[in-house]
């Protein structure tokens, strides 16, 4: 019975969201309290009918009621507990419930926290937020039905694909979707401010830490993804440049575009069309996203063409939404066209400068990763791109993007003085290169991956914070909001720091071992004591045993497992890592030899725990940086 | 039933959401158009309806009843089975097939002397059938801890009217073995293993059974012997105390 209310709940929500969409949008239109009032109070219910479905969703995997198709085909009896309560999002279904879950949150989060907005203006986003959840409704009962049975149902499920069945997952996909999600506020305030035709300072401000919520949710979730990726994978890369990581590297490009340029708005009623078109991209790339992984496409193009009602769905929406907001976007721009002039050297304009080069970069990855789909799809045949692409593209486009990071902070608003500006970061400006120059010595080994990390890092991070020092200084304090804006920088150059120094300095072997056996690897001793079968709660495990030494003391002791899943058959390579401040050992194994030998994969990788530490105090940095805005909010 | 008074629930929930608010409003403001009275009065009549078309259409509403047959035949509950013959026996007493069929749920039950209650009611009325007496029969034996006397004379009537009667067989060997008589049992559990379907349960026992007793008879007749005892046969519970 539970299966089946929550999927009446899903259908009761889906009228709720669209009578929200209804009596915001038309509220608004004939100024109508009362239809205004109806589609708030309609985003309260659809937030409680979408959680009946969830926890329903969540009570059948929990329970082992096979009868749920999405049950059967994602768990098992001998799934344990957690990741049973976790594989409600990890199917296809169950993750767009998620989505719809989270939106419907936002929204009421909107809906409780706008009631300082205009009246009308507060409709029109609530309104677009239920037509959105209505789409995502419609979409889960019409093509992607978590509550689809089966008669009799199957005696045990087929079991959840292994690489889900960790710690990381549980966290990587909500935080990722409630950055995904999040983005469709700043859109929703976008299409409601362009209908108004009032796109003002004021609308960037109530924008703002909305927006900024959402990307530090999306810095978060992408974080932990390439944080799972490092241990999961077991070969100890952070970023692959796969496709469904630049699916979700695009939003937060966009994003990171539309919080600064918001910041324009807010403050000089500048560049206001310029952050109006951010927000619809920020939102449309999210969706982008969320299609390319979710559909099926990215795996294959065939595979989405032997179910094409899905994908079709979602490309038939993007279509409308994107259209239709580009079309009010090109019927609106005209009359909300900045007043404030540009000056060429002004924080504006810099602000921009770096708005266009993180937009260039944004372009260089869609290039990389639609064109292999496009290419397949007119039949040209597989081709894969891959780092060697990224790298060379994509890195050389963030340089001056971080050199106008330190050096826009600088500069005023309205009209600066360049050589004003220049002369009061020279001093930073010499350290920084000094820094990379000699700092990669210490290493024994000069290498220009390291060099040009460590002074780009050591350049944002000399201008953040003495900028910080002399804005105290002057004015005796300083807002949350600088302190989330030097946070946010910092962060960045911590994690630049790590990947520098990582990519310039891991080193990485290969071994046969037996019992017995010392490897050596940088200034660490392995040496193996043997490999036995542990059991699993659903998969069966051999062991490794290795002692960690360096300079002769024993440090500590690595456990790498290989497992093998017993429904799935799936082999599982679960990495063995030390964790340290200026560097992990990692160590994973690779396949048995005969003898009782294993062949074992041994990293060294210098300082690259820096490089979730600096993601992390973006987070933090955004965190402040909303909370500052938000304080703004209620002070106007 | 519950299903639907949840569903009914879920939509009064759904309407207060969005009804709720609107009346707050009207109160604050006084009075409220005509178009905003239509509405209200749209989104009453919409929820209830498209819900529960749409959920009729999408949903699955008869699993809920298939489950539960799927459920009653895979595990019914036997004490409620129990019950419910003896109310219907109890309304309806002239059922010979219902008295045999309590009777042997009071054997599984150990409640012997309710057994030959209820089996000697089903041999009341129904007095040829030989499987209704041997089974009236075996609760007598169950109960006195013996087949001598009564028992083996329902048996012997039992076997009169059909010599294909499988319980009177079983229990005629056994009564026979018991009297250490070897050859009689073997005719017998002989004659029952062969109206036995074959890989089931109760022929393998039998068959044992007859194996044992072919042993006895050999030994008896001064015949090499087998080594070790044999298991004793089949219904232990039989055995004579």
């Amino acid at each position: 019975m539970i299966p089946e209310l929550g999927h009446a709940a899903l259908i009761v929500a889906l009228q709720l969201a669209l009578l929200q969409g209804f009596f915001g949008l038309a509220g608004a239109w004939r100024d109508n309290p009362g239809w205004m009032a109806m589609a708030r109070g309609a985003s309260v219910g659809q937030l409680l009918c979408v959680l009946v479905g969830f926890l329903a969703l969540a009570w059948s995997f929990v329970v082992n009621d096979f009868s749920v198709m999405n049950v059967a085909d994602h768990s098992s009896r001998h799934l344990p507990l957690q990741y049973r309560v976790t594989a409600t999002w990890g199917s296809h279904e169950g993750s767009f419930l998620l989505w719809t879950l989270l939106l419907s949150g936002w929204t009421v989060a909107v809906a409780w926290q706008g009631r300082q907005l205009p009246a009308d203006l507060h409709a029109r986003v609530m309104g677009i937020l239920g037509l959105l959840a209505f789409f995502f409704l419609a979409y889960l009962l019409f093509t992607s039905n978590p509550f689809m049975r089966l008669h009799p149902p199957p005696a045990n499920g087929s079991d959840l694909n292994p690489l889900l069945q960790d710690p990381g997952m549980v966290l990587h996909p909500p935080l990722l979707y409630m950055g995904y999600v999040g983005f469709s506020v700043a859109f929703a305030f976008a299409i409601a401010a362009l209908i108004s035709g009032r796109l003002d300072a004021a609308w960037a401000r109530w924008a703002r830490p909305w927006t900024l919520m959402a990307w530090t949710f999306l810095t978060l979730g992408i974080m932990i993804g390439s944080w799972w990726a490092y241990y999961e994978l077991g070969w100890g890369g952070w970023w692959f440049w796969d496709p469904s990581e630049n699916a979700s590297l695009m939003p937060w490009l966009a994003g990171t575009a539309l919080l600064h340029s918001l910041m324009a708005t807010e403050q000089r009623n500048a560049l206001r069309v310029w952050t109006v078109l951010l927000a619809l991209l920020a939102f449309s790339l999210s969706l982008i996203g969320t299609f390319l992984v979710r559909s099926g496409v990215l795996s294959s193009v065939h595979a989405f063409a032997l179910d094409p009602l899905r994908g079709l769905f979602i490309l038939v929406f993007l279509c409308i939404l994107i259209g239709s907001s580009l079309i009010l976007f090109a019927k609106r721009a005209g009359s909300i066209k900045s007043a404030a002039q540009l000056h060429m050297v002004s924080r504006e304009s810099a602000l921009l400068t770096g708005n266009v080069l993180l937009l260039a970069a944004l372009a260089t990855v869609m290039l990389g990763t639609l064109y292999p789909l496009i290419l397949d799809a007119f039949g040209g045949g597989k081709i894969s791109v891959g780092p060697p692409y990224f790298n060379a593209v994509f890195v050389p486009m963030m340089v001056p993007v971080l050199l106008l990071l330190g050096l826009a902070p600088r500069m005023r608003w309205g009209e600066a003085s360049l050589p004003d500006v220049l002369k009061q970061i020279r001093w930073q400006a010499v350290a920084a290169v000094a820094i990379g120059l000699a700092l990669p010595l210490a290493f024994g080994d000069w290498r220009w991956q390291a060099a040009l990390g460590l002074a780009l890092a050591a350049w944002v991070i000399l201008s953040t914070v003495t900028g910080l020092l002399a804005r105290r200084l002057a004015s005796g304090g300083l807002p949350l909001s600088a302190w989330g804006m030097g946070t946010a920088h910092v962060g960045l150059a911590v994690g630049l720091i790590g990947m520098g120094l990582v990519s310039a300095y891991q080193s990485e072997k290969t071994v046969a071992m037996k019992a017995g056996d010392i490897a050596q690897l940088g200034a660490y001793e392995f040496m193996y004591q043997g490999a036995q079968e542990v059991p699993g709660p659903n998969y069966s495990a051999m062991r490794g045993t290795l002692e960690l030494k360096k300079s002769g003391q024993t440090v500590g002791t690595l456990l790498p497992e290989k497992r093998i899943y017993v429904r799935s058959k799936m082999t599982m390579t679960e990495a063995a890592i030390r964790y340290g401040f200026s560097g992990d050992v990692y160590v994973a194994m690779g396949e048995p030899l005969p003898d009782g030998v294993w062949s074992m994969q041994l990293y060294l990788k210098p300082f690259v725990g820096w490089l979730w530490g600096g993601a992390l105090l973006m987070a933090a940095g955004g965190v402040l940086a909303a909370m500052g805005a938000r304080r703004k909010d209620n002070k106007v | 039933m519950n299903l639907w008074i949840a569903i009914g629930v879920l939509i009064l929930l759904a309407l207060a959401c969005v009804l709720l608010p609107l009346l707050r409003k009207r109160k604050a403001l006084g009075e409220t158009t005509a178009a905003t009275r239509w509405s209200a009065a749209g989104v009453l009549g919409m929820l209830p309806a498209v819900t529960i078309g749409l959920y009729m259409y999408l949903g699955a509403p008869g699993i809920l009843t298939e489950q539960a047959l799927t459920q009653a035949q895979t595990s019914y509950d036997v004490d409620g089975m129990v019950k419910a013959l003896e109310g219907k026996l109890k309304a309806t007493p002239n059922d010979p097939e219902g008295w045999y069929a309590l009777g042997r749920a009071y054997i599984a039950y150990q409640r012997y002397d309710d057994a030959e209650e209820a089996l000697r009611k089903a041999t009341i009325q129904a007095p040829k059938d030989a499987r209704i007496i041997a089974q009236y029969a075996e609760a007598i034996a169950l109960k006195q801890g013996n087949l001598s006397g009564r028992p083996m004379e329902l048996i012997q009537t039992a076997l009169d009217i059909s010599y294909e009667e499988t319980k009177a067989l079983e229990l005629a060997g056994l009564d026979a073995f018991q009297r250490e008589k070897w050859a009689e049992a073997l005719h017998y559990w002989r004659r029952l293993v062969k109206l036995l379907p074959k890989d089931t349960d109760h022929h393998d026992a039998i068959a044992q059974a007859v194996a044992t007793a072919e042993r006895k008879l050999d030994l008896s007749l001064g015949g090499s012997g087998m080594p070790a005892p044999p298991p004793p046969p089949q219904k232990p519970k039989l055995a004579p105390h």
